[in-house]
């Protein structure tokens, strides 16, 4: 069930590339499309360290963080993430995970697990297209959008 | 974690100028000083080291060697964290892959000068097992213990490290007897980082370049390098071009007199063939306007640089072709990429059968040229006519000085790259591919490209609007980031099965 563009406003979501990662373009296409469907959208770009996407997230009250990594060293960069965001306050956030979250060609299942692990709500394999994210979001937060989803 | 101390030297204004020798040794002083590695460096004993080395291991005579027998060498790229996986990574792609230059890749810690989660990097993959870390940390190894991976191969090597702050990784790297470096100040500024000033990144290039030079003088021909494929995201000819004119005259500046252009693929034969030859004529014409005869500028294709495909099968189409393209096209190198490029790094019997692959494709294209070619002639033409006007303007806005006329033209959005994640670009500059398969420029922002220029790029992108069915707008820049990795199903299907 997808919520309206009214209701998806009220929504905020942090979207950043993790870590010494520089792979802009997904990250800018998605946080494009997110806007376009209605969500607000609080765009940090490439090479974002974590307390940057936590720190963002605090300021803008945000509902979920989506952290985009394509370069291999997501795993080192992600561990630790939801332990910071229950320290800084955040202990509802919704977390994603999306891109090539390690170096090679490893099983999906393993790499997925991994994140779960990790404490992030959902992760996504490489090659994700944005109404996926946006049917998962919707699914995720329509809790926190208030009235009834359409 | 270690800082970025911008080393901008006292008293040294920024310009296109050689930094003068007594400047240049201080710089060096307090650049080694920044890690324990740095105390290995003793210039005069590298540059020995260097020309101890049989020539086949030197990039710089390999180089000049290829171009004049008409050759179209191949290299991969390849880094992980642990001096042992990198050792096999190496002799893997020389003599699996037949690799005729074998790469180092440093890992993204080390490119971003953070030397202190590289070492926990190290450790952590000794600890899995397994790489943690996207390639090789040179700078904690350090040049005595790196020189084990040269002595390893009996190729040359090159330096492949994404960043905007080179300063001790080339020091290492050289110092280690790599003979190859790629990167640059404009390039790698505008596509790999998001706060470093633009005058920051060429002012690290220019120590780089200085550094290179200064080898030169003591009888080593290094082969230096620009990775003109910027954000690998189709990036029109035109654009990769002005990068690598730019990038050369900053080079030269310093006395580097081997000097590589980098392409990536647009993936259309006859527009790769057209920039391919373009990119050496008009950097040849901009080094000679400014007094710069003798700098070789040879030419590099690169595989296609954006979203690859999940099916290997796909993979190794784009493989091959792209080493046809090169070979056609007549780039004296072509960099290699694998049927795992969508997962992101490929393990080394991926990455040695891509070399392999591409090396056939190589040996089949290798007598094909295209030059008598109407469409071949006319993109060549198109592609002048764009770069012109905008280096002119740009060397104009410098009053003649390349690095100041480049700050202020990337200020001004006048010198732009599609895609960039750096705060310092406009990034207004927006393509997309035409029906026939060309990149054509949708947007130019505030580059002055002529209006008659822009008039057909935004023809042939209106045919592609009308046969999709799209609205002539920003739409067909983003669908075409995606395009070559969608499913053969959705580029190709079979469309007259029963409903």
């Amino acid at each position: 069930m997808s919520l309206t563009p009214e209701q998806r406003g009220k929504l905020t979501l942090v979207t950043g590339v993790i870590g010494a990662d520089t792979h802009i373009v997904g990250n800018r296409i998605l946080s494009m499309a997110l806007e376009k469907e209605g969500y607000k959208v609080v765009a940090l770009g490439a090479l974002t360290p974590a307390e940057d996407f936590i720190k963002a997230a605090i300021e803008t009250a945000a509902d979920a963080i989506l952290v985009s990594s394509l370069y291999g060293q997501g795993e080192l960069d992600c561990r630790g993430f939801r332990d910071m965001c229950i320290e800084a306050g955040l202990e509802d956030i919704t977390l994603y995970v999306g891109g090539n979250l390690v170096v090679g060609k490893q099983s999906w299942n393993d790499v997925e697990a991994r994140y779960r692990e990790m404490g992030f709500n959902r992760a996504f394999p490489p090659g994700t297209r944005t109404p996926d994210v946006v049917d998962m979001l919707d699914q995720d937060l329509k809790g926190r959008a208030g009235g009834a989803a359409a | 974690m270690a800082g970025h101390p911008q080393l901008d030297p006292d008293g040294l204004p920024f310009s296109a100028d050689r930094i003068p020798d007594d400047i240049f040794d201080e710089m060096r002083a307090r650049n080694l000083a920044r890690w324990p590695t740095g105390a290995e460096i003793d210039l005069d004993e590298a540059a020995a080291y260097h020309l101890a080395m049989p020539k086949h291991k030197q990039l710089g005579w390999v180089m000049r060697r290829a171009d004049e027998e008409g050759r179209c060498l191949t290299q991969p790229r390849g880094g992980f964290g642990t001096l042992e996986l990198q050792k096999e990574l190496m002799t893997c792609l020389d003599k699996d892959g037949h690799a005729d230059i074998v790469p180092t890749t440093t890992d993204s810690y080390t490119r971003n000068e953070q030397w202190e989660n590289a070492a926990n990097g190290i450790e952590e993959s000794k600890k899995a097992g397994r790489s943690m870390l996207n390639g090789y940390p040179m700078v904690n190894y350090g040049p005595k213990v790196t020189r084990q991976l040269v002595e390893a191969i009996d190729k040359p090597a090159i330096v492949l490290s994404g960043t905007s702050m080179p300063r001790l990784t080339s020091e290492v790297g050289f110092a280690a007897g790599y003979s190859g470096y790629l990167g640059s100040g404009l390039a790698y500024t505008a596509s790999y980082t998001k706060e470093v000033t633009i005058e920051q990144g060429i002012r690290n290039y220019q120590y780089l370049d200085r550094l290179a030079a200064r080898y030169q003088d003591l009888g080593v021909e290094l082969h230096r390098r620009q990775p003109g494929f910027l954000t690998g995201t189709n990036i029109p000819p035109s654009i990769a071009i002005l990068t690598c004119i730019i990038d050369a005259l900053l080079a030269a500046g310093q006395g580097v007199k081997n000097y590589g252009l980098e392409l990536g693929q647009t993936l259309h034969l006859v527009q790769d063939a057209a920039a391919i030859r373009m990119a050496r004529e008009l950097t040849q014409e901009y080094l000679q306007r400014l007094g710069h005869d003798d700098i070789f500028t040879p030419v590099t294709s690169l595989h296609w640089m954006g979203a690859w495909p999940y099916d290997d099968a796909q993979c190794e189409a784009l493989v091959a072709y792209g080493g046809t393209l090169a070979a056609i096209g007549g780039a004296v190198s072509v960099t290699t990429k694998s049927s795992h490029e969508a997962f992101g790094i490929p393990t080394p019997e991926a990455n040695a059968a891509g070399l392999r692959t591409t090396r056939m494709a190589v040996y089949l294209a290798r007598h094909i040229r295209l030059d008598d070619m109407p469409e071949f002639k006319t993109e060549c033409n198109m592609i002048a006519r764009e770069v012109r006007p905008v280096m002119d303007k740009i060397l104009e806005m410098g009053d003649g000085d390349v690095a100041i006329g480049t700050i202020r033209a990337c200020e001004a959005g006048v010198m732009d790259i599609p895609w960039s994640p750096s705060n310092h670009m406009k990034s207004r500059v927006m393509p997309a591919r035409d029906a026939d398969g060309y990149l054509r420029i949708f947007d130019c922002g505030e580059m002055p490209i002529p209006k008659d220029v822009m008039d057909y790029h935004h023809d042939k992108l209106r045919e592609r609007a009308a046969r999709d069915n799209l609205p002539f707008d920003h739409e067909l820049a983003v669908s075409s980031v995606y395009e070559l990795s969608e499913n053969l199903e959705t580029l190709i299907p079979f469309p007259w099965a029963a409903e």
